[in-house]
This record gives C-alpha cells, structure tokens and sequence, in this order.
C-alpha cells in the first residue's frame, strides 16, 4: 500500500492536479485579501484612530503579498 | 496598547462626528472574546506539525513524498489562513466599537466583508438603560451586554461584550440627564 501511495503521488497527473489545486486556492485567497484592502480602507475611514494607517499599510501589503504567492507557486510548481 | 474600555479617548474620531461632539467613552468586546479566533488560529498553526505522524499511522505516508516545492506551497497556504483568521479577527475587534459622545451613542457594526452597520441614537432620545452578566467566563472577566432603549421607532442599542458593563450603563444614563433626556 505503501508503495502505491508513493507512485501514486509521484505521478505527473496527480501533480498537475495538485498544482491546478493549489493556484486556485491562492487565486482566491487574493481575491479575499483584496477585499480585506477594501474593507480596512472602509473601516479605516469610519473609525479614525492612530493605528488606522498602520493597519491599512499591513492590508496592502498583505494584498500584494497574495497576489505575489500566485506569481510565485506558478513559477516554482 | 488596545484598551476595550477608555473614557475620554484622544487622537480618535468617527465618521459624522460634529466639530463640537466630544467622544466620551469608547468601548469595544472584551479582549477575551477574541479567544473564538485566537484558538481556531493557534490550531492552525500547529497543523503542520501534527499531520505527518496522522498520516503515517493512518497509512497515507505517500503523501509525504510529494516534491518539496509542494509541501512548501501546502505549508504557505496553512500559514496564510492563520495570517487571515488572525488578521480579520483582530479587525473586527478593533473596528467594531461603541461609543457615546456629548450628543450622541453611535454603534459602528462591520458584520462581514464589505457590509457596514452604524446605529446612532441621540442622547435625548434615550429613555433606558440595562446591563446583564451571565456565564462563567462573563463573571470572572467581568463583561456582559448594554441594552440602550431608545424612544420612537428606532431600534434599541445593544453593546455586545463589553467590559464593566453596570459601569457603562450608569455612565450613559449619566450622560442623559446631563444632556436632558428622560
């Protein structure tokens, strides 16, 4: 069974799958960071406080951060 | 660094606020509320530790010889779910805030993503205020729940967890017959 399993994930069907799995996963995720960008910046405006720029510059840079994964999973997959 | 509970807070203002309203009191859930994503998160984290002896016991040690770029790629996704969890958590902790001010107690609710909730009531048009406790975790920390009853058809105002409940509900109704209200 052991053996199975190991040619099992070691083919390239199984691979791609994988890797097609794990970008749509990310691609979504940047997706929702991106709204939480939007969503701080709403937040950010209704409520002023001196933690506000900080938490809005984190949210951007979270944001590029999802976005960069994709770029970079598919170059390393 | 993140108080729940501050009277007369500086550097802080809302949106709508008048040039001559003050904010009085500005209140947020208890910080033990935020223990419902802290340990979902905490969780999360250790996932990648625990997984690999489950997996042998259960048979599925194959799994475990993917190439090292996807097991990678499986530790980053883990990794950005509990960057997610902790970062909306503390989000919706810090943003969703209760304040009274000189003329007015405003109710600032983000529920989801992108949809906004804000419930103001003037001070004048308050005509009640209760404040309850119940539970074990309430008791020893000390929060609960403010109910605000306003006059007219406007919905009441409930401040969901915060700390020093009886407290805060004196407090508004101070502020009432100062402001003239009922």
């Amino acid at each position: 069974m052991q053996a199975g399993n190991l040619d099992l994930f070691q083919s390239p069907f199984i691979l791609e799958v994988l890797k097609f799995v794990i970008l749509l996963i990310l691609f979504f995720y940047a997706i929702f960071a991106l709204l939480i960008a939007r969503q701080v910046d709403l937040m950010s405006k209704t409520l002023i406080t001196p933690v506000s720029p900080v938490v809005k510059a984190i949210s951007i840079i979270h944001g590029g951060f999802a976005v960069g994964f994709i770029i970079l999973v598919f170059g390393l997959l | 660094m993140f108080p729940s509970y501050t009277e007369n807070p500086s550097n802080v203002c809302f949106e709508g606020q008048d040039p001559d309203e003050t904010i009085l009191l500005l209140l947020r859930a208890h910080p033990i509320t935020n223990l419902s994503w802290i340990i979902p998160a905490v969780i999360i984290f250790f996932i990648p530790f625990l997984t690999p002896p489950i997996l042998n016991n259960l048979g599925f040690g194959g799994i475990l010889n993917l190439p090292a770029t996807y097991i990678s790629a499986a530790l980053v996704i883990n990794y950005l779910l509990v960057l997610v969890i902790t970062f909306e958590g503390f989000l919706y902790w810090y943003f969703n805030v209760y304040i009274v001010t000189s003329k007015n107690i405003v109710d600032i609710d983000f529920h989801s993503i992108l949809f906004k909730n804000i419930d103001l009531a003037p001070l004048k048009n308050v005509e009640d205020t209760s404040s309850n406790m119940g539970g074990i975790l309430k008791a020893i920390f000390n929060y609960g729940h403010v109910i605000v009853q306003t006059a007219g058809a406007s919905e009441n105002i409930d401040f969901a967890n915060v700390p020093n409940p009886h407290k805060v509900s004196d407090f508004i109704l101070d502020r009432v017959h100062i402001a003239g209200g009922h």
